[in-house]
């Protein structure tokens, strides 16, 4: 086996109920290290699969590794970013952002020195003893990112974290995602069906076929890092990764 | 359960808000309680009303102030204050204590919520002189009908919260790795504390309510005993009075829960969302 392979899906079969197969046949590699983005048509199983991964849904057939081991929820190097941010609303930014480490068994102190670290580095330090309640969706989500990459797993599952944003703060989040990325090391799947997004964050972009067969195209995101969000904007090489995975994408839902 | 609390939460700040000047506010209040009582002794005065039934404002005073000046009060008053803390207390714990079993444990809340729900839509008013009969003239039986009262209205307002708890908070707190416990600490118990402060103070007036009409059925002392008997003299003020202090005494006891409610509940103070 590949030493340098941290997620490893072969041949996974994923049933709903009574022989419904929302997925068959799924094939998944993912480099340590790597960040890959999976989009797909509504219905693609790309969630499914991120939740396979994350061990909330039960492999039918197949073997899927990440790390070596089979998928639990709640392992200790695993961390999975849901679509909504789900902050607590009786804790404040900085009370959010500790909860993830309270549950991952840090200390008091380092606790909160790493949750002042992390909040700074998303931008939030004069919101940090504000409720979620007086946020903005961007800010709500930028806490959400500070507890996720505070606890510094080496596999991070997202599913859809910006699909609420609106364009412009989509921009910034995604360099501060990036920002909070690139220092971590850390192996990331990345799920969206925003082809922008996907290209902006991702090495690699894994379309997924409307069959539930799995990942039929790729597309190796050759820009290089750092990346600004803005920057890509006006970058040629950015627009033809651009119509190329939407032309794999369009190829895909058929 | 949860959007009363939150009505509650925003009624409170909305009244904050327009009270920049908690003096005038006062000052509103007094005259509007002004009004009432003159009102009520003008109603007498013109002969729209017969003091004999709804006596004045005067009288009622003259009684609160004999029931208190001669210490007539005190032993039944302490009885009746010693009813309603133990089935209040009573209610909380195993009110708030079923609550988690039935949210935790489906098969049984199954099984039992039907006896459930037929039991709370008795009307325990009607019980009272059963109870009185199985549990004597003393204050046992009187415990007994307020806890009835009080137990299902802390047992559904608590269940309601924990029954709509947030499953993406549940789901994220389970994958950073949180026990059964910790969920239970820090998404659960948070989560449905708004529905139990709501429960708390409906218990309490349930409480007092069955207390004070289950000392009307039977028994040795009370406020129930002191209504029975100025009822029985039509001392119309003395009725009065004495519901005035129950009521003084429960708007007392709710105002500390409305202060304990603010400082536990400050996150969800002028909830609304903020776009973009």
């Amino acid at each position: 086996m590949n030493a340098s392979l941290d997620i490893s899906v072969r041949g996974l079969d994923v049933n709903f109920g009574q022989a419904r197969n929302v997925l068959t046949g799924v094939e998944l590699a993912v480099r340590r290290g790597e960040f890959v983005a999976l989009i797909g048509a509504s219905g693609c199983g790309k969630t499914t699969l991120l939740n396979v991964i994350a061990g909330l849904v039960p492999v039918a057939a197949g073997t899927v590794t990440i790390g070596g081991a089979p998928p639990v929820a709640g392992r200790g190097d695993i961390c999975y970013v849901l679509a909504r941010d789900a902050l607590l609303p009786w804790r404040t930014v900085t009370g959010n952002v500790e909860y993830g480490l309270e549950l991952s068994g840090v200390g008091r102190e380092e606790r909160a020195r790493r949750a002042a670290t992390y909040i700074d580095k998303v931008g939030l330090a004069a919101a940090r003893d504000l409720y979620p309640s007086r946020l903005s969706q961007g800010m709500r989500q930028r806490a959400s990112l500070a507890r996720a990459f505070a606890v510094g797993r080496s596999v991070y599952l997202m599913d859809e974290p910006f699909s609420a944003l609106d364009s412009q703060t989509k921009l910034t989040l995604h360099d501060q995602l990036l920002g909070l990325w690139e220092t971590s090391g850390a192996t990331v799947v990345f799920v969206t069906h925003d082809i922008g997004e996907a290209i902006t964050l991702a090495d690699r972009v894994l379309v997924m076929s409307k069959k539930g067969i799995g990942v039929v195209d790729e597309i190796h995101v050759d820009l290089a890092r750092p990346r600004s969000a803005e920057a890509l904007q006006a970058d040629e090489r950015y627009h033809d990764l651009y119509r190329r995975t939407w032309t794999a994408l369009k190829a895909s839902a058929q | 359960m949860t959007d009363v609390a939150n009505s509650e939460a925003k009624l409170g700040s909305a009244a904050r808000s327009v009270g920049g000047r908690p003096a005038s506010i006062f000052a509103a209040r007094a005259a509007f309680l002004a009004i009432i009582l003159l009102a009520w002794q003008g109603a007498v005065d013109s002969g729209l009303a017969n003091a004999a039934f709804i006596s004045t404002p005067a009288s009622v005073a003259q009684s609160l102030w004999h029931l208190f000046r001669d210490g007539e009060i005190f032993p039944d008053l302490g009885t009746t204050v010693l009813e309603i803390t133990i089935a209040f207390a009573l209610s909380v714990v195993f009110g708030i204590a079923s609550a988690v079993v039935l949210d935790r444990n489906d098969w049984l809340n199954r099984i039992v919520s039907p006896f459930l729900t037929a039991f709370n839509s008795m009307p325990r008013i009607a019980l009272g002189p059963l109870f009185v009969l199985w549990f004597g003239i003393g204050i046992a039986s009187k415990v007994v009908l307020a806890f009835s009262l009080g137990y299902f209205i802390m047992l559904l307002s608590t269940l309601g919260g924990l029954k709509n708890v947030d499953r993406d908070l549940l789901l994220m707190s389970r994958l950073f790795g949180a026990s059964e416990l910790r969920l239970f600490r820090h998404v659960r118990f948070p989560w449905a504390l708004p529905g139990i402060f709501a429960g708390l103070k409906l218990t309490l007036i349930y409480c007092s309510a069955g207390a004070v009409i289950g000392e009307m059925i039977a028994a040795k002392s009370g406020l129930g005993v002191l209504l029975q008997s100025f009822s029985g003299r039509f001392d119309v003020a003395g009725v009065l009075a004495l519901i005035l202090i129950v009521a003084l005494l429960v708007m007392t006891l709710t105002s500390v829960m409305d202060l304990v409610e603010r400082r536990l509940l400050e996150w969800s103070r002028g909830s609304t969302d903020v776009p973009g």
